[in-house]
């Protein structure tokens, strides 16, 4: 019964050498210390580890002493009884003890297993020293990131776009295919967010005007009218050639079909929040200018003047004009000598304009009355539309009758006035009025006092009296005579045919044009911060109502210049006029659009003056004085 | 067949090779190289696309869908490609044109370029969409890559310094040395003090993730802690202790070494890391830009 203890070394060639060595006793300790049977150089071992004690030469009892234990079959014992015939292996630290059966003898192998340091053990060279042991591979990280990247923005929307084919409307909430949103849209447009597919209907077709009349019917859904009735072969032949980058872009619309002449290509979406912008001008330009030329060389005929610029190139107006008393209205060319507009009245502007004169001077007698200063001004008689865009035509009884006075009697504090635009009804209040009123009752034929006799003799009371009571009805028709004549209340102002062939009195029909540019568009309440004569210039010299008082392009260029500054001309001021300031392309008879944020702000200085009502007409006894 | 091959071909091979021994000799790097000659066509690029940007005036705004930024996009786009494609060269063997210093440093050049070609290309539009995804995975590519293009021209002196003509094997060899010794040394300390210095020899001289790599910080080093914790010990075998603590000092110098080794070639090799996962990501990405605006024309 014995103990024997097994050593192998390796030499460098690997080959391996066996070293036995029997040990007396029943009793092995076992430790790093050098005094143990069995000496294990190992720092994970303690001085003195265990014991070994085998009583009956076949089993084996090892126990640890305090502190480390030992391990057998994966747990760690402080005591383990062990039958060497069927063997065991116990770890200490770093090293392995076999215990076996040979013969009658129990053999006791020691051999290290684990390396002395963590630095001794074999190194990849290439991988430990560089980050490929500590980061994940770039070959992972390429896949993993670009899958990642496509499932999200390529797969993803796609997917959402086929889930929704065909369906009217998306739900509210988030879609994949936003992440392919490529600006915000327009604020008309923003609860479109979520739905590309609203517009963007099929896949690979760009957006077609279909998508947009959908939902913009009305006015919207045609060209405007103009544009509208032209051939086709025609606004072809009125483009300009296109530039270089225009060519490029043509190039790259073709070969990736996306055809010209949409809604789009005008009103650009996805370029920011807020309002759409406005057309820009070279949309408008990209025919107009040199259009002329263009079509007449395709054998078309040009009915609009180029325009290319409002600074620098554009038409002179063509107001709406009738030339002849009762003329249908035409179109007339400012600039090329003086343009009559005969518009039915006699109404000369200088007279009323002047600084002094009867007419300034009863206007300041009417100071408090009503809202006259020292003389007339244009605005005691010509009155905005509700709107503010246009000016109202003038109406005799509110802007003419404060001074124009229509009345001939008064009836218990009530005026009576004669009725305007209605001859007829004028000869019959006048014949009306002389039949059944007496002439004025002389004060001597009042009282209960006698009278003396004679009275009744030429020039005396009773004569006056009787006499003209008893001619009192033939008045009438002096006096419907008298105000149909020169001199008379309607014929300061109008054209009066006198009767014939069994007509009575005529009045000529008035015309006041309500817009004499038809084409384009003037706001004057856009304008309200001028004063009327720097614009309408001609009117303080202007001596018949005939003389047409709309402004020219001059004058309209003192401060608006081109969309991007262009001018002819020194303007102090300027305002950069894009063509859609004034024009509509889709004309729907309301004002051209204009993006909010470009709008003009309502000036409250200007604004505060109340526009006046309707002049209260009232009687006033001819002695009264005034005028 | 002798007249074949003594006609310009060689002559114009020797000439080549004459030139690139001048180089060779200048120690002219891919920055350099040419004196510069893709430093300059990048430049003159940029030039070109911010003078042509300012003159052209794009209508409603600058925007990627119009001529100019299609026309940038499509440069760009298939600059990216190009640029990619420096990957598959530097695997290829080729004798005569475009070297891979010249490859490389067209690379690194018109890289750069890209940052004014593709931000163009926006018109400084920018959002939460996949195209900006685009243009912010080309822009940290681009950074990264300039990122490399530093250290590659900073950090290799140091990297040489520090080595001090030992390889990189030499220096890991060094530290088992003094763990053997220190393993031996170690034998008659007690318990308490066999503690610290097994740790220390168990600890991985490679240990430390992507921080510790970067900054060359352990504070968990257990070499100097077993450092610290012998210098603190008291009683018995003193004389062991002191030469264990002398064998420590040694270790923790020949760490040091390795570790700022280790430091300098993360910096070197990190932004690789960087880099090509990214422009995988950015291919993707530009993939589904470009797809994206026409399933959505």
């Amino acid at each position: 019964m014995s103990f024997i203890l097994r050593r192998i070394a390796t030499t460098k060639t690997g080959k391996q050498i066996v070293r036995d060595q029997p040990l007396d006793g029943d009793t092995i300790t076992l430790g790093r210390d050098s005094g143990n049977a069995i000496h294990v150089a190992d720092l994970a071992v303690n001085p003195q580890h265990a014991t070994i004690v085998s009583a009956d030469g076949r089993h084996v009892r090892v126990t640890a002493q305090a502190g480390l234990g030992f391990d057998l079959n994966g747990r760690t014992l402080d005591v383990a009884d062990i039958d060497s015939a069927a063997g065991a292996e116990l770890r200490f630290g770093g090293h392995r003890l076999t215990i076996a059966r040979e013969g009658e003898a129990i053999v006791l192998l020691v051999e290290r297993i684990d390396e002395l340091s963590q630095s001794s053990k074999d190194v990849d060279e290439a991988r430990a020293f560089s980050l490929a042991g500590v980061l994940p591979g770039k070959r992972v990280g390429a896949w993993t990131f670009a899958l990642l990247v496509l499932l999200a923005f390529l797969v993803g929307p796609i997917w959402t776009w086929h889930s929704y084919r065909g369906v009217d409307e998306r739900p509210q909430g988030f879609h994949a295919d936003q992440a392919w949103l490529s600006g915000p849209l327009s604020s008309a447009h923003a609860n479109l967010k979520g739905d590309c597919q609203s517009c963007h209907v099929e896949p690979f077709v760009a957006v077609t005007d279909k998508a947009c009349v959908g939902c913009h019917t009305g006015e919207h859904k045609a060209m405007s009218q103009a544009h509208a009735n032209a051939p086709s072969g025609m606004l072809l032949a009125a483009r300009a050639p296109p530039g270089i980058g225009g060519r490029v872009l043509a190039g790259f619309a073709q070969a990736f079909n996306k055809p010209p002449g949409r809604c789009v290509d005008c009103h650009s979406e996805h370029e920011g929040a807020g309002p759409m912008p406005a057309t820009p001008q070279k949309f408008c330009a990209d025919c107009h200018d040199g259009m002329a030329a263009r079509l007449k060389a395709a054998g078309f005929e040009a009915t609009v003047a180029d325009a290319a610029d409002f600074g620098t190139g554009h038409p002179e107006f063509r107001p709406l004009v009738r030339t002849a008393p009762g003329a249908k209205p035409a179109r007339a060319v400012l600039g090329q000598g003086a343009v009559a507009d005969f518009d039915g009245l006699k109404f000369p502007h200088d007279l009323h304009l002047q600084a002094n004169g009867g007419i300034a001077r009863m206007a300041a007698s009417f100071r408090g009355r009503y809202d006259f200063g020292t003389k007339l001004e244009c605005a005691n008689c010509h009155r905005p539309e509700a709107d503010g865009v246009r000016i109202a035509p003038v109406k005799m009884e509110r802007d003419c009758a404060m001074c124009h006075s229509l009345a001939f009697e008064s009836v218990g504090g009530v005026t009576r006035t004669l009725r305007h635009g209605e001859p007829d009804q004028v000869v019959a209040d006048l014949t009306a009025y002389y039949r059944s009123t007496p002439p004025v009752r002389p004060l001597q034929l009042g009282g209960m006092e006698r009278r003396r006799p004679g009275g009744y003799a030429e020039g005396q009371v009773y004569n006056i009296y009787f006499r003209e009571r008893a001619a009192r009805p033939a008045r009438a028709a002096d006096a419907v005579r008298a105000v149909f004549s020169k001199g008379g209340a309607c014929y300061d102002c109008h054209t009066v045919t006198p009767p014939a062939a069994g007509k009575s009195w005529r009045v000529e029909a008035v015309h006041q044009t309500p817009r004499f540019l038809g084409k384009g568009w003037f706001d004057h309440d856009a304008h309200k911060e001028t004063a009327c004569a720097d614009c309408h210039t001609a009117a303080p010299r202007s001596k018949q109502a005939s003389d047409l008082l709309v402004p020219g392009l001059s004058q309209c260029r003192d401060c608006h210049v081109g969309e991007s500054g262009a001018r002819l001309m020194k303007v102090e001021t300027a305002t950069a006029s894009p063509c859609a300031m004034c024009h509509d392309y889709h004309s729907d008879g309301g004002k051209p659009w204009v993006p909010a944020r470009q709008r003009r702000k309502p000036v409250i200085a200007v604004t505060g003056t109340e526009s006046r009502a309707l002049y209260a007409v009232s009687w006033r006894a001819p002695n009264a004085g005034g005028g | 067949m002798a007249g074949l091959f003594s006609g310009k071909i060689l002559r114009r091979r020797a000439r080549a090779t004459q030139t690139e021994r001048v180089r060779e000799r200048r120690h002219e790097g891919f920055l350099r190289y040419a004196g510069f000659r893709w430093a300059k066509i990048s430049g003159g690029l940029c030039l070109l696309v911010i003078v042509s940007y300012a003159l052209v005036d794009v209508q409603p705004r600058p925007n990627g869908g119009s001529w100019y930024g299609y026309t940038l996009g499509t440069i760009g786009a298939l600059l990216i490609l190009w640029l990619t494609a420096l990957g598959y060269r530097k695997r290829r063997m080729t004798h005569d044109y475009w070297s891979l210093k010249a490859w490389t440093s067209a690379h690194v050049y018109l890289g750069l370029a890209l940052i004014v070609i593709g931000t163009w290309h926006t018109g400084f539009q920018l959002g939460w969409n996949v195209h900006t995804l685009a243009w912010a995975l080309m822009m940290l590519v681009i950074l990264s890559g300039l990122y490399g293009v530093i250290v590659y021209a900073t950090l290799p002196a140091a990297l040489s310094n520090n080595r001090d003509q030992m390889t990189q094997m030499q220096m890991l060899e060094a530290i088992r040395a003094f763990d053997r010794q220190l393993h031996a040394a170690a034998q008659p300390l007690d318990a308490a003090d066999t503690a610290p210095v097994l740790a220390a020899l168990e600890e991985d001289p490679f240990a430390g993730g992507i921080r510790a790599r970067l900054t060359g910080r352990y504070p968990r080093c257990a070499t100097a802690a077993a450092h610290r914790a012998l210098a603190a010990a008291t009683g018995g075998e003193a004389e062991a202790r002191a030469k264990v603590i002398a064998l420590l000092t040694q270790k923790e110098a020949a760490l040091a070494r390795l570790r700022a080794h280790l430091r300098l070639r993360a910096l070197l090799e990190v932004w690789l890391y960087v880099h090509v996962p990214l422009t995988f990501a950015l291919i993707a990405a530009l993939s589904a830009h470009i797809i994206s605006v026409f399933f959505y024309w």
